[in-house]
């Protein structure tokens, strides 16, 4: 850790976060944060918290194949259209939901596995091109297998409404599913990416040869990557039923395999609260423009995108780290008596595994 | 002092949750809205004076076009009827009729959002295009007694009363189209070989049922060859091939991608045969189609519709069309000439609900969807002579009619036989 120079409020903060009582309070007040969440909110912000735990989720997937371990995957969206798909066909089909659920994280996870065991073999953007044709291809497959797909008229199941007994409405307890069900996930893929494993990503990602030479293989964690993404792909897949119901063909089109894109560097690539604020971004801003003019949607969009590039090209997540690096510009120009910074000393307070990479974020 | 004041703020918080936490009962009044529907009381989204209509609808990416026609119609129309001081509704009180749209972009899951964001504040859902925008709320709609009519999907589960008892599609269905073709050709009294090429998924298999139900037990008509082919197809060549070989003078046609559409009658040409066609409605444009393709060189190419249109010489004085044409710029917000049918179905669609408003007695979703399943030979502005509005058909959607039409080199005329 190259903590050399520390500015007198980060380390304070840092010191405070590192309190026994605050480490053990700090998840129990999120925790019932998260519970007392959807009762006291009105039914369409719940919908809206619901949906963007769903992308959240799926551009989490995508973070973990391309932001910690630096492959390109544009067919992140296949895999949550194959888990939804899996459960709406299970659903429809009487199965018992834990299968049903076992089976939308496993089937997308083996799929993964086989194309990612080709494709990892391929070096840089040939990845990206195999990646590329899963959405292409699944789209028209979902509308050939009509059988059981429901060809391109798509799948309802509607399997989540609030059981009799719990006193919830149906979005309170789609919610609480979403948090239970995505905060998991969060969990983690946390502990994996800050971890053994993550910091094997990191080298990886850095640099392949270096990654040999220290005994890890590039091409298994690759694949490894590539097939957590996968599984967590299919698990947003499974809250994208529990929370929109349907699926059909139009769920995994091309576009929406970019947009995640777009979500996962808005958000803030190789970084856990990125992937919520990637998700956040994905779900609101059609919202938001459909609220300024519907009809200008997609120029409002693009926009934004570049605004937001333009001002954060570390995305959202970068936002407090450029906030306390401006404010501390500008106390520097103000007098000789402030503290000597060295501007590349790390100043974030995470661990180690994720420390490199928020620092080289703001380079890609 | 930044340090207390975190440790106050997560008190703060806490505090708060616990709060919330045992009065989970208060925070909910409003929301949940749609059933105490029983007695006069006045559903979401209508006021003595206004209603309010949801719309969502693609309005960017690749179905736009048609998209921004399902709003701009029936704004117009409402447009220009608030212009006049609102809509007589069957109560005896005058509203006014706004119009709340939003973009989908083709997108279930964003449909689902946006009917979601509208359904507390509209009295219906109405005019929205896509069979899979629309499926994904079809559910919620139910359970929530929200109104979804009118919409634009060749999809007959809407218009199925009993699996969707809030639900009512506008625009025929694959099936009544295909129907159409294949009783004037069972009724044209010659013998007939009809060779099938068919998109193989909803869409042409509905196209092929309506078909073959209409010429079922027609002995002049024998179907000597049927072929499918997929819709992502590049070419439909060694179809054509097979069905030419076939000796058919009939094709029936039911493609939905235009760029097929054009290299089949190509390929038919260069083959030298030179059948009859049907070619769905969605793919007989005269421009983007027939002169492309070079229908000129066939015997006959026929279509079906039943709007008319605002580009034919024909009608050019027709009184709905002047008014739809000045309306649509002024009111619609779209300044072009219509480029697409769905800008007069939209028009259409707000007739049919004024049609509907003028029956409801009570300012409730039940009464409004029984007012709108008694329209019976409702002859909307810009429909074709022959064709109504019927909604009190089950199974139907609320126009199921449609006439078949010739093309004539330029556009089409309406025929009633085949020769």
């Amino acid at each position: 850790m190259a903590r050399v120079v520390e500015a007198p409020a980060s380390s304070a903060a840092s010191s405070f976060r590192r309190r026994p009582w605050v480490r053990r309070a700090g998840p129990l007040v999120l925790l019932v944060v998260l519970v007392a969440l959807p009762l006291m909110l009105p039914e369409g912000a719940n919908d809206t918290l619901a949906r963007i735990g769903v992308f959240a989720v799926a551009v989490l997937g995508l973070n973990v194949v391309m932001g910690y371990t630096g492959q390109v995957s544009l067919g992140q969206i296949f895999f949550l259209g194959l888990g939804a798909y899996v459960t709406a066909y299970g659903v429809t089909n009487d199965w018992n939901i834990v299968l049903v659920f076992v089976l939308a994280c496993l089937v997308p996870a083996v799929v993964g596995l086989v194309v990612a065991l080709a494709a990892a073999r391929l070096g840089g953007l040939a990845i990206a091109m195999v990646t590329i044709a899963l959405p292409i291809v699944g789209v028209p497959l979902a509308k050939r297998l009509s059988d059981y797909t429901g060809g391109s008229q798509g799948l309802s199941a509607r399997f989540t409404d609030a059981p009799e007994g719990t006193g919830l409405y149906d979005d309170q307890w789609q919610l609480y599913l979403v948090f239970l069900i995505g905060g998991t996930v969060f969990l983690l893929t946390r502990n994996l990416v800050r971890g053994r494993y993550g910091r094997a990503f990191a080298i990886v990602k850095g640099n392949e040869n270096v990654a040999s030479s220290m005994g890890i293989s590039p091409y298994r964690y690759k694949v490894l990557a590539f097939t957590i993404a996968s599984l967590i792909g299919g698990v947003s897949g499974f809250l994208y039923m529990v929370v929109v119901q349907y699926t059909s063909p139009e769920t995994m089109s091309f576009g929406h395999s970019i947009e995640l894109l777009v979500a996962m560097v808005i958000g803030g690539a190789a970084s856990i609260v990125g992937s919520i604020l990637g998700g956040a971004f994905y779900v609101v801003v059609p919202d938001l423009t459909n609220a300024i003019d519907p009809s200008l949607t997609a120029l409002l969009q693009g926009a934004l995108l570049l605004v937001v590039l333009f001002l954060l090209p570390g995305g959202l997540a970068s936002l407090p780290r450029a906030l306390t690096r401006g404010r501390r510009r500008s106390r520097a120009g103000r007098g000789p008596a402030a503290p000597p910074t060295t501007p590349s000393s790390t100043t974030g307070s995470g661990t180690a595994a994720e420390e490199p990479e928020t620092e080289r974020q703001g380079h890609a | 002092m930044r340090k207390h004041l975190r440790s106050r703020r997560a008190l703060g918080i806490a505090v708060a949750s616990a709060v919330a936490i045992t009065l989970p009962g208060c925070a909910r009044e409003v929301g949940g809205g749609g059933d105490g529907g029983s007695g006069g009381e006045a559903s979401p989204g209508i006021t003595d004076d206004s209603i309010t209509l949801g719309i969502t609808t693609p309005l960017s990416g690749a179905t736009a076009g048609p998209g921004t026609c399902t709003v701009a119609g029936i704004t117009a129309y409402f447009g220009a009827k608030n212009a006049e001081g609102g809509v007589e509704f069957g109560d005896g009180k005058t509203r006014t009729v706004e119009i709340e749209a939003l973009d989908d972009a083709y997108d279930p899951q964003q449909a689902a959002a946006n009917y979601d964001q509208l359904k507390d504040e509209v009295f219906a859902m109405t005019a929205g295009l896509g069979t899979p925008t629309n499926r994904a709320w079809r559910d919620a709609a139910i359970a929530d007694e929200v109104p979804q009519v009118l919409i634009m999907t060749g999809d007959p589960l809407f218009s199925d009363a009993e699996e969707s008892p809030w639900q009512l599609g506008f625009v025929p269905i694959y099936q009544n189209e295909g129907e159409a073709f294949g009783e004037l050709l069972a009724s044209s009294g010659q013998d007939h070989k009809v060779a099938i090429l068919s998109q193989n998924d909803d869409y042409g298999e509905g196209y092929v049922e309506g078909f073959t139900s209409a010429i079922e037990g027609a002995d002049n008509i024998e179907v000597v060859e049927q072929l499918t082919y997929e819709a992502t197809d590049t070419s439909v060549d060694a179809q054509i091939t097979q069905l030419a070989a076939s000796g058919a003078d009939v094709v029936f046609n039911a493609m939905s991608q235009v760029p097929l559409v054009v290299s089949a009658l190509q390929k038919a040409q260069q083959l030298n045969w030179k059948p009859s066609w049907f070619l769905p409605s969605n793919t007989s444009s005269p421009g983007a189609v027939l002169e492309p393709g070079g229908g000129a060189a066939f015997p006959g190419i026929y279509s079906v519709s039943f709007a008319k249109a605002p580009a034919s010489p024909a009608f050019a004085e027709d009184e709905d069309v002047k008014a739809y044409l000045a309306a649509l710029p002024q009111y619609g917000n779209y300044p072009d000439p219509p480029a697409f049918p769905h800008c007069q179905w939209s028009w259409m669609v707000g007739a049919t609900l004024e049609q509907a408003f003028s029956e409801m007695t009570e300012p409730t979703r039940e009464n409004f969807m029984e007012a709108l399943r008694s329209i019976e030979d409702f002859q909307a502005p810009l429909m074709l002579p022959d064709t109504t509005v019927n909604t009190t058909e089950d199974g139907q959607p609320a126009v199921s009619t449609v006439v078949v039409q010739k093309y004539n080199g330029r556009g089409y005329d309406t025929v009633e036989s085949f020769e």
